[in-house]
């Protein structure tokens, strides 16, 4: 009879594994009790579900254009802030910005009509409004990270008058380039028959489109590594806040998915310049304003071929590109982020402000 | 009846239409006494009764065809699954018996699943089959959306269409009243100039 080897370190690895499971409990806060978010801020403003929230100030002298961020319309603005050390916000306050942002908030039925034309025409054009009449000024510095970044897109062209600078960080432009399986599955979706049948566009299915981006990465490996690394503080606080994040994405207005998926993703209208937002054609050669257009590299959800026609299709002269080595959240979220993306932001916007 | 019997959906059609018959007649034999005293919510049930019948006899067809895009869709994961494995072990073989060869087997394991999954993810066999599983399973919610609608009828309450026209109505109040502000804002614009 052959004799059986095991190998020790495979052995060594399987009990280690097995402990932290049955200790995990006793280590590591549920993880819905996780806390998102430490920077102050005030609701400035409210109209329906969406808030404007503004940042308390951490610096004596401030930048005179205010800097208003579009979140994203799948997930929640704390990604933005989910941790001190890699807080966007923390950052840009520390810079001395005047910093706003649009939490778009959690739609409910009675939301299912609101499309395009009341996410810019409407709610960021009042936001827009009131921050003007606040500070005293008459344009705004516009930053739009993901789907927000496409919303930041229309609103500067539709309303460029009232846009000093924009920001588009991993926008969603032109939907025909984009490489990842997410638009495979928006291009031959009946978003028709989803509308009309359920009204808004349910958190469960974006969870599943989330899950098969990346499913053995982030469904096996990610969660082998937090057991892995039970006893290590800094690696399961910002994991827990990280899996938080992604486990709370809101329901997205019925009409809105509606246009989202037929206008950027099956018939590509808003990089072909034939995109209608409120009987208006959004021209992207409308956008003649400062233009910095921030692409992550190794983006699995916005491909940055999806991303970069931006920066071609606008008539500003003064527009910059940069890629960078990194993730759609890591662009954002990272240590990455505070020492390269954050302060050439920064200085960037300075720049023109 | 034989004609009916000739393929799956002549027997689908039979049974449909033996409900119907069935149901039509039940609700006109019990329709004479009943009318006399029914004004309730059972009565209006059994008045709505055969469009019921009629949801539920549909549905059958669409779960059949739901059923058929479920097994396809597992049959594709399971399709990846067994040639990622094929891969991995052929690979397996060339990778060292030690501490390292672990390791390496693990990033191997992980990376050719990825792949793998990712080709199934992004090939247009398998988008157009979600996508027909998700539609399949859109129809037979509108199925029980409309018998859910019967249920609220016979209880006097709204229904989802009816609920749907108010959401529809304040949003286009809400636009109108958005438009007047907005009117109302320029004026007072202008009139500063």
């Amino acid at each position: 009879m052959p004799e059986n080897k095991f190998d020790a370190k495979i052995i060594g690895e399987f009990l280690n594994l097995g402990r932290s499971l049955a200790e995990a409990p006793m280590k590591v806060s549920v993880p819905h009790e996780v806390k998102l978010g430490s920077t102050q801020f005030d609701v400035a403003y409210k109209e329906d579900k969406m808030r404007l929230l503004h940042f308390k100030p951490l610096t004596s002298k401030q930048v005179k254009t205010p800097l208003l961020i579009s979140y994203a319309i799948v997930n929640r603005y704390h990604i933005f802030d989910i941790d001190p050390k890699k807080s966007w916000i923390k950052n840009l306050l520390e810079q001395g910005f005047d910093l706003y942002l649009i939490d778009w908030g959690t739609p409910t039925k009675i939301d299912k009509f609101l499309g395009f034309n009341e996410y810019v025409n409407g709610y960021m054009d009042n936001c827009v409004d009131f921050i003007c009449d606040e500070s005293n000024v008459d344009k705004v510095s516009i930053q739009g990270y993901c789907t927000g970044g496409t919303l930041a897109t229309v609103y500067s062209s539709l309303h460029p008058e009232r846009v000093k600078n924009l920001v588009a960080t991993a926008p969603v432009i032109d939907g025909w380039k984009d490489t990842t399986v997410v638009s495979n599955i928006a291009k031959y979706f009946d978003v028709d028959k989803l509308v009309d049948t359920v009204g808004n566009m349910p958190p469960e299915f974006i969870y599943y489109c989330f899950s098969i981006l990346k499913p053995f990465e982030q469904g096996v490996e990610k969660y082998l590594k937090f057991f892995n690394n039970i006893d290590n503080e800094k690696f399961v606080d910002s994991f827990l806040k990280i899996e938080k994040w992604l486990d709370e994405t809101p329901p997205i207005p019925g009409e809105l998915f509606r246009q989202w998926i037929k206008g950027i993703y099956q018939d590509n209208l808003l990089i072909k310049n034939k995109m209608s937002v409120g009987g208006k054609l959004v021209s992207l050669e409308n956008l003649n304003m400062p233009i910095f257009t921030q692409v992550a590299v190794g983006d699995h959800l916005v491909s940055p071929e999806c991303s970069m026609p931006l920066h071609y299709a606008v008539s500003s002269t003064d527009k910059t590109l940069k890629l960078y080595p990194t993730g759609h959240v890591g662009m954002i979220a990272s240590s990455f982020s505070q020492k390269t993306v954050l302060p050439e932001l920064g200085k960037w916007l300075k720049e023109r402000s | 009846m034989n004609n009916y019997m000739e393929n799956d959906s002549s027997i689908t059609d039979y049974y449909k239409k033996t409900a119907m018959f069935w149901s039509d007649m039940i609700a006109m034999m019990s329709s004479k006494p009943t009318a006399l005293t029914g004004v309730g919510p059972l009565r209006t049930l059994s008045s709505n009764l055969k469009k019921i019948t009629a949801e539920l006899t549909e549905a059958n067809k669409e779960i059949v065809e739901f059923n058929n895009f479920l097994i396809e869709y597992y049959k594709q994961l399971a399709d990846t699954w067994s040639s990622a494995q094929k891969e991995v072990t052929s690979k397996a073989s060339e990778l060292p018996q030690n501490e390292e060869g672990t390791e390496a087997y693990k990033r191997v394991w992980i990376d050719i699943f990825e792949n793998n999954f990712t080709g199934l993810f992004d090939s247009k066999k398998f988008s157009e089959n979600y996508n027909g599983l998700i539609s399949k399973e859109l129809e037979l919610l509108k199925r029980w959306n409309a018998v859910t609608d019967v249920m609220l009828k016979s209880a006097n309450l709204p229904t989802k269409q009816e609920i749907d026209e108010i959401y529809e109505e304040v949003h286009n109040l809400k636009n109108r009243i958005f438009k007047l502000e907005l009117d109302k804002k320029k004026a007072e614009k202008n009139a500063r100039k």
